[in-house]
């Protein structure tokens, strides 16, 4: 049994590059960047309470977050749009390289 | 007047009472064997106090006191009409009442503790407390009465008293406070009620959700890019691969491999294992595991010293093994009467030594044991091998240092990846891995981890070993790299053996004490914390794991 993990879509406004910077160096850690200013994170509730905590320590109050989770339906409509994108439901355990 | 002899109790954390009132075994835990696990609720209080701070909301104030014997931090203290007033903000709910909203106990106690160290600070002065929850919006006051003083007096006297005591507390008669505990995978509350006989099935521990990573490249880098990790094949093969840190729960590097040292940094400080097996296939050891534990290993130490404690642990390790083994071969050879026929006098011995493990005089009887077991069970496992497996891959007989014949390349190469997985899961629990109970210290190798992982062999290796070859999901020559000396895998090999034993590792099954499933890579983990518990109060579960 795995603590259940739930794919959230993260974008940001940050109006200062030194700011902007570690932000974007922090989300790295926890997910995979789309585009700019935004990333897909495969997240437990936990990871998600640690990075809003850790994203509200390196934030001021002029910059935006929007967190946007999504179910498994609005997953699969993404899916359907963008065919070309794997958003698994469960990646595999493991990874030989 | 000479200065009297000081006796200095460094001071206990405020924030410990609270932990205290909840539960004294969650107390313990976190005090005296400082083991913290921070969990979703925790973070998102860290966020909330983040929030009031940048509203201009908060004061902090640390305070501290020798002779209240505490110190702490004060979310904010306001003067109102003379009255100082202590303010600790919650995320929660309030506690009901009988006359509305209340404080939780836990709660009470701490601010209660907060206004005796402001009182201190400006003595004379009236202190009020308040408790602001934010998830009901509600704010609650008292003030700092007599029966509070008493309370927060008492509470310090019992956690001087349970810091100083070597003995884990019990684990709380209130189950329901389990269930939202953040500690709950190290304490294991529901292992201890089933051990004392109670019937409380959980599923637990939790699975890690994080992927292990195999680098299996010769000429591989892996370097560190921000929180990413970032894996570099050799030039002319391929892009590199960018992995984000907190995806992983360990890097696994075979053979020629470089790792930077500041992703060495990088996984030591977010809780990544990092090891290293030769290409060969040999396990060479680790990084990993928390720091400290050090009350963990001194119990270890004091434990395993005693001759009687190691004898009945070897003795049920050893039974454990033998009838792993016993199990394995006649669930194999279920339905099939030649294979059966051509068992039956292993079966018949095997069964025999069993009642000699659990009265054997010494640890030198129980590796006579063992090492009958072993040369029986090896001596018909060829037969659990289809007709139409490849020659090139049967077995005959166990062999390594170098592994001689295909079979045991790969036998070899999968009992080193078992080995991996139980030395983490060691280090993970905190005890240590050079200090086991049946194995001889040897060199390079930890002897508890080879101890523990003895009920491991069949489950994760021989058995989806034998199943894979029975598939023929083998290529003889494509997989392996044969000389006249050894046998090796080959890369298509290892990644296909590194395949065959995570895919095992997820698999679940149902435990036969514990009553719940769990895949192979909790069951290790949860083994470690059992032997653990074989000197902490809760005896009797280790080594009680049975295949089917």
């Amino acid at each position: 049994m795995a603590e259940p993990r739930r794919w959230y879509l993260i974008t940001y406004d940050i109006r200062d590059p030194k700011r902007w910077r570690k932000v974007y160096a922090l989300l790295k850690g926890y997910g995979e960047w789309l585009q700019l200013s935004v990333f897909r994170c495969l997240l437990t509730d936990r990871d998600r309470e640690q990075l809003r905590w850790e994203l509200a320590r390196r934030m001021d109050p002029v910059d935006t977050l929007l967190v946007i989770g999504l179910c498994g339906g609005c997953v699969e409509r993404v899916r359907a749009i963008n065919p070309g994108e794997d958003w698994p439901e469960e990646p595999p355990p493991f990874r030989v390289l | 007047m000479s200065p009297r002899p000081v006796v200095v109790e460094p001071t206990l954390r405020v924030h410990a009472l609270h932990a205290l009132a909840y539960c004294e075994r969650l107390f313990y835990l976190e005090e005296v064997e400082e083991v913290r696990v921070a969990d979703a609720a925790i973070f998102a209080g860290r966020r909330l106090h983040a929030r009031l701070e940048q509203e201009g909301e908060r004061v902090e104030v640390e305070v501290s006191s020798e002779v209240l014997g505490l110190h702490g931090k004060v979310d904010a203290v306001r003067e109102r009409a003379g009255t100082l007033v202590v303010h600790e903000h919650k995320r929660g709910r309030h506690a009901s009442g009988e006359g509305g909203p209340e404080a939780w106990p836990g709660d009470r106690l701490q601010v209660g503790a907060y206004a005796l160290l402001v009182e201190e600070c400006f003595p004379g002065t009236e202190v009020e407390c308040r408790v602001r929850y934010h998830q009901t919006e509600t704010t609650v006051c008292f003030p700092l009465d007599e029966p509070l003083r008493q309370d927060v007096v008492a509470a310090v006297a019992r956690a001087r008293l349970l810091r100083a005591s070597g003995m884990r507390p019990p684990v709380t008669t209130e189950e329901r406070k389990c269930a939202r505990c953040s500690l709950a995978p190290v304490c294991l509350p529901e292992e201890e009620r089933i051990g004392s006989g109670a019937e409380r099935p959980r599923l637990f521990p939790e699975d890690d959700v994080r992927q292990v990573l195999h680098v299996t490249t010769a000429g591989s880098r892996v370097g560190r890019a921000s929180d990413e990790l970032v894996v570099t094949p050799p030039e002319g093969e391929g892009e590199p691969v960018r992995l984000p840190v907190r995806t992983v729960s360990a890097l696994v590097s075979h053979g020629a491999v470089q790792v930077s040292s500041q992703v060495l940094a990088l996984c030591v400080e977010r809780d990544v294992g990092v090891h290293w097996f030769t290409s060969g296939g040999r396990y060479l050891g680790g990084l990993g595991g928390g720091g400290g534990n050090v009350q963990r290993r001194l119990r270890q130490f004091e434990a395993l010293r005693q001759e009687a404690v190691c004898l009945g642990l070897a003795r049920r390790l050893v039974a454990a093994k033998l009838e792993g083994q016993l199990r394995f071969l006649l669930r194999a050879s279920r339905g099939d009467v030649d294979a059966r026929e051509v068992m039956g006098s292993a079966v018949r011995d095997l069964r025999a030594l069993l009642p000699g493990c659990a009265e054997a005089a010494s640890l030198d009887v129980l590796r006579g044991l063992e090492g009958a077991g072993a040369a029986r069970y090896f001596g018909v496992l060829p037969y659990l091998l289809g007709d139409d497996v490849d020659p090139r891959l049967r077995f005959d007989g166990r062999n390594r240092r170098p592994p001689r014949d295909r079979f045991n390349a790969v036998l070899g190469f999968l009992y080193g990846l078992v080995h991996r997985e139980v030395e983490a899961a060691i280090r993970s629990v905190g005890l240590d891995v050079a200090f086991g109970f049946f194995h001889q210290p040897r060199s390079s190798a930890g002897p508890l981890g080879l101890d523990v992982m003895e009920q491991f062999r069949v489950p994760l290796a021989d058995m989806p070993l034998v199943a894979s070859l029975n598939r023929r999901a083998w290529d003889a020559e494509a997989d392996f790299e044969v000389t006249p000396e050894h046998v090796w895998l080959s890369k298509a090999g290892r990644a296909k053996a590194i395949e065959l034993y995570e895919r095992r590792m997820r698999e679940t099954w149902k435990h036969n004490v514990l009553g719940y499933s769990l895949s192979y890579a909790r069951l290790v983990e949860l083994e470690v914390r059992l032997l653990e518990k074989e000197w902490t109060g809760t005896p009797g579960l280790f080594a009680t794991f049975r295949l089917r």
